[in-house]
């Protein structure tokens, strides 16, 4: 059974969608807390959506100070970030490049069509700086079909082979109970497995 | 111990596409006519704190730009004493 740790900051709001998602998916889940060194064993870490602490300064600016991100076992375990995650990830210079504000400076939520594995899936996606700019080596693994926010090259999705990192604005824990209408997560969680 | 007061200026680099300084100007040209207009738009922070010297709160607020308050991919930032 897959070990996930999900790290909560203050502001986050998608730990427990993320929880429920993986679950369902047989996946076994623990809350990791924002001021808590990662210590333990997990075959998977991720940082979920949301507002950790605020937005403040900018997105993902004040997390990447936090004990837990400061002690990510960075090469050893599969890394994952949705949405803030993906921001705080690349603020603490894990992921290369930066999110800043979507070319129309609009809070974009909504379904997207996107770019996987040769497929096109539909996720749902909620942010206001996700226009992501000046990767520097990881692979893409996903991209708007159109560009909702003004990213380079439509990219939705990075992934750091070499230290097992990924990071992603779409929401994939969002589309996984076929009673919320999409499924499409599922494929997304499937692929993190095989990459543990 | 000193007292030391700093002002840090931080903006996008010219390379970035500052979408902010486009929705000022944008505001700006509906508001009243001008020419040649050019905006950036960044953030003021003002720090109040003490040290031992000059050199070492230089070092404090160098710290403080570089890990919270800009982020070097997109921004640069200058420091006023």
């Amino acid at each position: 059974m897959v070990k996930a740790g999900i790290i909560t900051f203050l502001g986050t709001n998608c730990e427990r969608d993320t929880k429920q998602a993986l679950d369902f998916l047989g996946w076994n889940t623990e809350f990791i807390w924002q001021n808590d060194k990662i210590e333990k064993h997990y075959d998977v870490i991720f940082l979920p959506g949301g507002f950790s602490f605020g937005d403040h300064i900018s997105s993902g600016r004040i997390a990447k100070l936090t004990p837990a991100v400061k002690s990510l076992p960075v090469g050893k375990t599969l890394i994952v970030g949705i949405c803030n995650g993906f921001q705080i990830l690349t603020e603490a210079g894990l992921l290369s490049g930066a999110l800043t504000y979507n070319e129309n400076l609009h809070f974009i939520s909504k379904v997207t069509d996107l770019v996987f594995q040769n497929r096109i899936i539909r996720l749902p996606i909620a942010h206001h700086q996700g226009n992501y700019t000046g990767k520097n080596g990881e692979d893409v693994i996903m991209r708007y079909k159109i560009n909702v926010n003004g990213s380079d090259d439509n990219i939705a999705g990075i992934y750091d082979r070499k230290n097992k990192i990924i990071g992603m604005m779409p929401h994939p824990e969002r589309a996984v109970f076929k009673e919320l209408g999409l499924t499409d997560g599922r494929k997304v969680f499937e692929f993190i497995k095989n990459e543990i | 111990m000193n007292e030391f007061e700093a002002v840090v200026n931080v903006k996008l680099k010219d390379t970035i596409k500052d979408i902010k300084a486009q929705t000022l100007e944008q505001a700006v040209h509906n508001l009243i006519s001008v020419k040649n207009l050019k905006c950036r738009v960044g953030s003021r922070y003002s720090i109040k704190f003490e040290a031992k010297d000059k050199k070492e709160a230089e070092h404090i607020i160098k710290t403080i730009a570089d890990e919270i308050l800009s982020n070097s991919v997109i921004e640069e930032y200058e420091i006023l004493w």
